[in-house]
């Protein structure tokens, strides 16, 4: 921003702020050039490399190329390519608590930012929807193990009333163990979500919601005519920042688990799989395992990005248009 | 008034830290030339040695010492370590480990590598009544020592005295112990248990330690190539059929599943483990509401082996030398910190003339939870015979690894050919030097 000052003699002095800009924003570039870029490209050059540790000898680092991904996408006898279930494992389980997570947080946002609701005690709902954020997830992973476990209450309850067999065991069927991570994920974020997009909702100009009802809309027709499109960037936002701490769900699956990813590793997720190859600083196969990641993220961001942007950005233009017809 | 009677305390107070410092005096006369230093760090993986460390060694006047403990599941504990070690050249003198503990699954890592000095050159000498294999363990491939181990491991089978009775007819541990000297009688009695309606052990691991650590060839070949002792395959075998017809159950040696089988109302007959075991697994049992003090006697069981072990080492760059000879000492050869930790905590020590003290002694027995029976006596016969041999580096996660792949086959959810897979998978991932069968 530059503007032209006038001094007391009544010549012009230009003054730049931009520079404090610029000033300002330095100490972000810097770290993150030295604590996240600096990394990554070591982390992809680190990948080309045979690198780890046999006891305490360093074996490595040698040249092997492109070795470590072909291990990684060599099928095995049974001809599963193993990193690719271990990506279909995390998307499941990110998915079947993203669902409910964006639903309830939607509703609930709804209602709390409603004028005609006008919910009394806001503060103390939004604080407790938030708490469950607040523990750790490790913490709250090992409180569903003790809580699911053989020997815990659910299982004592259950029995108790029929509903299962004693013999049942929550941790030996895929379903029951990642119906968990889901559950977890799910009661973990809503209420983020929830104020992130009541943050959105607020942004939206409330003349807009009258006028539609007052020209009749229903709340359906509300919601989706009026909240939905305006919300979009902010909706985009949180589901594609959602999707990315998904991508890297390793916490409550390990803990849960105790490693394992039973049953049969169908609650394995990529960064688990990722942190074995840690265990004796096998720097060359985690280096891969981490580009892969990196691709994948970039990929799924990048489509769901294109696929909803472009539905907030395509009644725009019909809007545009339709103000061209009336002129 | 009250301030005089403050000021009254605070020069009490002082005139007692006074008092001790002056008491301690004579013994700083003989202090040694070398400077030593005022931190001790400790690297553990669990609280066990602490407890004893507090209670029966007296830290030198001025030494702080610092417990770094972090848990051994998933190799967690080694890894830390090994990043501590390599930093242990460039750290400041006050920082530097002066002693970490191991266990006999990945000893020989530390101990043949420049990070654990010999323990000659600050002047401990192993001495007569240590167990030798506890020294073996602790040498390097050259006869080097590095450490010492406080405890003496042999393992046997405690069983629950009523439930013999009721399956056996018997409690009388010479009459038990006949009907499971071997293993073909001791899978018949799991039978006779079942038809009672009990368990024979608690966990699909239980017996496990009872066959790995007799094996005849070590986890890795020369080659580095994975291979399967006998020995691995019977336990294999054993378990398969224990699970198939009920004889044990699906939990982990460590899981609470099997712990609550200690209770007054547990159904399960056997338990596998050394000395160690009772503090360590068999709180339950020691509960004053719900466990069964006293319901327990001890036999040597099918197969005599060892099971676990803690080692100290002494770590390369320590400035604590001679508290470090100080703490071997009193864990090996003090004879009165061995005779507190049998009576005391039911400890095995390292230290032959003590436990043949108390083997002999017919008026001493372990009341915290066998009713007196000398349990000493039983482990002085197994000690003899355990031998230091086919360890690898890696046996930590392996066996962890093994057993919790396998599980998973135990408890229904897979095939054990997928179980295998999943084990050798694991094993290339922890491991990337080892070869793995064709998978």
């Amino acid at each position: 921003m530059e503007r032209k000052i006038r001094r007391k003699d009544g010549s012009l002095r230009s003054v730049s702020y931009a520079k404090w800009g610029y000033i300002f924003i330095v100490p972000f570039f810097l770290a993150y050039l030295i604590f996240t870029l600096v990394p990554q490209f070591l982390t992809v050059y680190n990948s080309f490399f045979e690198n780890y540790q046999d006891g305490l000898n360093q074996v490595g680092p040698n040249y092997v190329g492109l070795d470590n991904y072909k291990t990684l996408f060599t099928p095995d006898s049974a001809g599963t390519v193993r990193i690719v279930k271990y990506v279909a494992n995390t998307m499941i389980m990110w998915f079947a608590g993203a669902v409910p997570q964006f639903v309830i947080a939607l509703l609930l946002a709804i209602f709390f930012t409603s004028y005609r609701l006008n919910i009394k005690g806001q503060g103390f709902f939004k604080t407790v929807i938030y708490m469950p954020n607040l523990i750790m997830a490790a913490a709250f992973s090992m409180l569903f193990f003790t809580l699911f476990s053989r020997v815990g209450p659910i299982q004592a309850l259950l029995v108790k009333n029929g509903w299962i067999d004693a013999s049942f065991d929550f941790f030996s069927h895929r379903i029951t163990v990642r119906g968990m991570i889901a559950t977890m994920n799910f009661l973990m974020w809503f209420g983020n979500t929830t104020i992130v997009l009541m943050a959105g909702i607020m942004g939206i100009d409330q003349a807009l919601f009258e006028s539609a009802t007052l020209d009749g809309a229903n709340a359906w027709q509300v919601f989706f005519r009026v909240t939905m499109p305006l919300l979009m960037p902010i909706f985009v936002y949180c589901l594609i920042t959602a999707m990315i701490g998904g991508i890297q769900m390793f916490d409550v699956p390990q803990v849960l688990t105790k490693g394992n990813g039973a049953p049969d590793e169908t609650t394995r997720t990529l960064v688990m799989y990722l942190n074995n190859y840690l265990t004796n600083k096998n720097y060359g196969m985690a280096g891969a395992i981490s580009v892969i990641i990196f691709i994948v993220t970039g990929a799924l961001g990048g489509v769901v990005y294109k696929m909803l942007v472009k539905q907030y950005k395509e009644p725009q233009r019909q809007h545009r248009r339709r103000k061209g017809d009336v002129l | 008034m009250k301030k005089l009677l403050a000021i009254l305390l605070a020069a009490l107070m002082l005139l007692s830290v006074v008092g001790c410092a002056e008491k301690k005096d004579p013994t700083e006369a003989n202090a040694p030339a070398k400077p030593q230093g005022k931190v001790f760090n400790i690297y553990a993986w669990n609280e066990e040695f602490k407890g004893f460390f507090e209670k029966y060694y007296t830290v030198p006047e001025g030494v702080t010492v610092n417990w770094i403990i972090n848990p051994s599941d998933n190799g967690v504990y080694q890894q830390k370590l090994d990043e501590a070690l390599k930093g242990q050249a460039n750290a400041k003198d006050d920082d530097k480990i002066d002693m970490f503990l191991a266990e006999a699954d990945y000893i020989g890592k530390y101990v043949d590598s420049a990070y654990t000095m010999d323990v000659t050159s600050f002047g401990f000498k192993n001495a007569s009544t240590m167990y030798d294999y506890t020294i073996k363990a602790a040498s390097d491939s050259k006869g080097v020592c590095k450490g010492v181990s406080f405890q003496c491991c042999p393992a046997a089978v405690i069983y629950r005295k009523s439930i013999a009775k009721d399956v056996l007819g018997t409690d009388d541990p010479a009459e038990v112990q006949a009907a499971m000297d071997s293993w073909e009688k001791f899978d018949a009695l799991a039978a006779k248990a079942k038809e009672k309606g009990y368990y024979m052990t608690a966990s699909f691991a239980e017996t496990f330690r009872a066959f790995s650590n007799n094996c005849t060839k070590p986890w890795v070949d020369a080659n580095n190539n994975l291979q399967f002792d006998p020995q691995i395959t019977a336990w294999m075998d054993q378990t398969e059929n224990y699970i198939k017809n009920g004889y044990t159950l699906t939990a982990g040696v460590w899981d609470t599943e099997k712990t609550n089988q200690m209770f007054k109302d547990g159904k399960t007959m056997c338990f596998f483990g050394p000395a160690w075991y009772y503090n360590f697994c068999m709180n339950n049992a020691m509960d004053a509401e719900k466990g069964c003090v006293g319901d327990w006697r001890i036999v040597k069981g099918p197969q005599a082996y060892f099971w676990g072990g803690t080692w100290l080492l002494a770590a390369t760059g320590s400035d604590n030398t001679e508290m470090l000879k100080d703490i071997f000492e009193t864990f090996t050869v003090n004879e009165d910190v061995c005779t507190k930790l049998v009576q005391n905590e039911n400890q095995y020590p390292n230290n032959t003339k003590i436990v043949e003290k108390f083997a002999k002694d017919s008026s001493y027995g372990n009341t915290a939870i066998l009713d007196g029976q000398n349990d000493i006596a039983v482990f002085a016969e197994l000690a003899k015979d355990i031998k230091w041999e086919n360890h690898t580096n890696y046996d930590q996660l392996l066996n962890e690894g093994l057993q919790n792949k396998l599980q998973e086959f135990y408890n229904g959810s897979v095939s054990k050919d997928v179980a295998m897979k999943n084990f050798y998978n694991y094993v290339k991932e922890v491991y990337a030097n080892i070869n793995v069968p064709q998978n």
